[in-house]
């Protein structure tokens, strides 16, 4: 385990103030915001500078976590990586916050964990705190056909659970998670009781496991709809044709392109998309393919179109 | 390593829903909050149902109330703010999709 310097995931100064921290931390949850962040690694920069704001924002834990860093400072690090010193939080107290508890923090580090996960719950005890664990909250990738017909998936996840003695450790558990057919992104799936320990007796909280569709090959999901590009070629898109398309549930349905179809046409085919109290659809986006004229024959072809369509002038609203 | 093999697996849709205290529990508040969020319209209640015990949520309704709660940790926003906030990623969000459908990104 290495010794997280929270002052550098904050770009501040050991002496920054209350609203300093602040600030720092207000810039880099805007800059690594899911929305606008062009960065790769912005989700884990994002539960980075989270973890770093919770104790430096937090007068008890930034005071126990310097009086750490300075301990760490004049001993080195040992071999092997870090490790909390034995009672190095002795004199400390720290207390969770209104809307705080292990929930927000299940998705922070070991070292956050080996350092405030046991005083959290000794708090807790303290105070006889009694309540549900909290709901935790994972996401799963699944194929868009695992998604339509269900399957059972194999998940890990890294948790944190109580040992005998009621001290807070890592655990990673796999899970084999069924999952419902006709599922669609966005859609969560609850897994009761898989949540974090209750305390004080009470029952542990939820898993849910927010559902994400993997890229596939022809399909691209929105929401419930599904797209998929249909290449035709200029004869059928003129002429119009019938053609035999995919469905995602294994099926081939015969579809009509109409005459003069133009490039980009999109084509319904209503209820064909996932499932849902309002089943989405599916879209068929034409993509007129034009053949090389790469042969004597293609290019005669091509000439005798040009010379039948002789009045059709695709520039003629650019004035030249 | 521990092993579990699930049998209780749902997923949350009209047919299985959340009520408001299952709703609150998910994102770490309580039933107050998710009142609030029902009055500043960040939640939408189909039917003029005015016991919050016998509102219905859905999946999108989790994500909302987590984005909130988001907005709220990160940036210290209201929630009027954080409904508007919502709606601008949304839109960003739809955009983004429709400028990959027509291939330009």
């Amino acid at each position: 385990m290495e010794f997280k310097d929270y002052y550098s995931a904050l770009g501040v100064d050991r002496t920054a103030s209350d609203d300093e921290v602040r600030k720092a931390y207000r810039k880099l949850a805007r800059k690594y915001h899911p929305d606008v962040s062009k960065e790769a690694d912005a989700e884990q920069r994002m539960r980075d500078i989270n973890e770093a704001k919770d104790v430096l924002g937090d007068k008890e834990k930034r005071v126990a976590y310097d009086a750490l860093a300075d301990r760490v400072a004049r001993g080195g690090h040992p071999e092997g990586g870090f490790q909390p010193p034995p009672g190095w939080d002795q004199g400390f107290e720290f207390h969770r916050g209104p809307r705080q508890g292990p929930a927000d923090h299940a998705d922070f580090s070991e070292f956050f964990s080996s350092l405030f996960g046991e005083a959290e719950r000794r708090d807790a005890a303290r105070q006889n705190y009694k309540a549900r664990g909290e709901d935790h909250h994972a996401a799963i990738e699944i194929a868009l056909e695992d998604a339509l017909n269900g399957a059972e998936r194999e998940i890990t996840l890294r948790a944190q659970t109580v040992d005998a003695q009621g001290h807070p450790q890592w655990q990673n558990r796999t899970l084999s998670v069924k999952i419902p057919p006709g599922v669609h992104p966005g859609q969560f799936i609850r897994l009761a009781g898989q949540g974090m320990p209750g305390h004080g007796g009470e029952p542990p909280g939820d898993l849910y496991l927010e559902v994400r569709i993997a890229p596939h090959k022809l399909y691209r999901v929105e929401e419930r709809d599904l797209y998929m590009t249909l290449p035709v070629t200029p004869t059928e898109a003129a002429l119009g044709t019938q053609v035999q398309v995919p469905t995602p549930t294994g099926g081939v349905v015969e579809v009509t392109v109409p005459r003069n179809a133009r490039n980009g046409l999109k084509l319904r085919l209503k209820g064909r998309g996932l499932a849902g109290k309002t089943p989405g659809d599916l879209y068929l986006l034409l993509d007129i393919a034009l053949p090389p004229a790469d042969s004597d024959d293609a290019r005669k072809a091509y000439e005798q179109l040009a010379q039948a369509t002789a009045s059709f002038h695709p520039r003629q609203h650019l004035g030249v | 390593m521990v092993n579990f093999t699930l049998t209780t697996a749902t997923a949350i849709s009209a047919s299985q829903p959340l009520a408001a205290s299952e709703l609150a529990h998910a994102v770490g508040a309580d039933t107050a909050w998710v009142v609030q969020l029902v009055e500043v319209g960040i939640l939408q209640i189909e039917t003029a149902e005015t016991q919050p015990e016998r509102w219905q949520f859905s999946s999108e309704d989790l994500q909302h109330a987590l984005e909130v709660r988001r907005l709220e940790r990160d940036f210290g926003v209201g929630l009027d703010a954080a409904a508007l906030i919502l709606d601008l990623e949304h839109e960003v969000r739809r955009l983004k999709a429709l400028l990959q459908a027509h291939g330009l990104r």
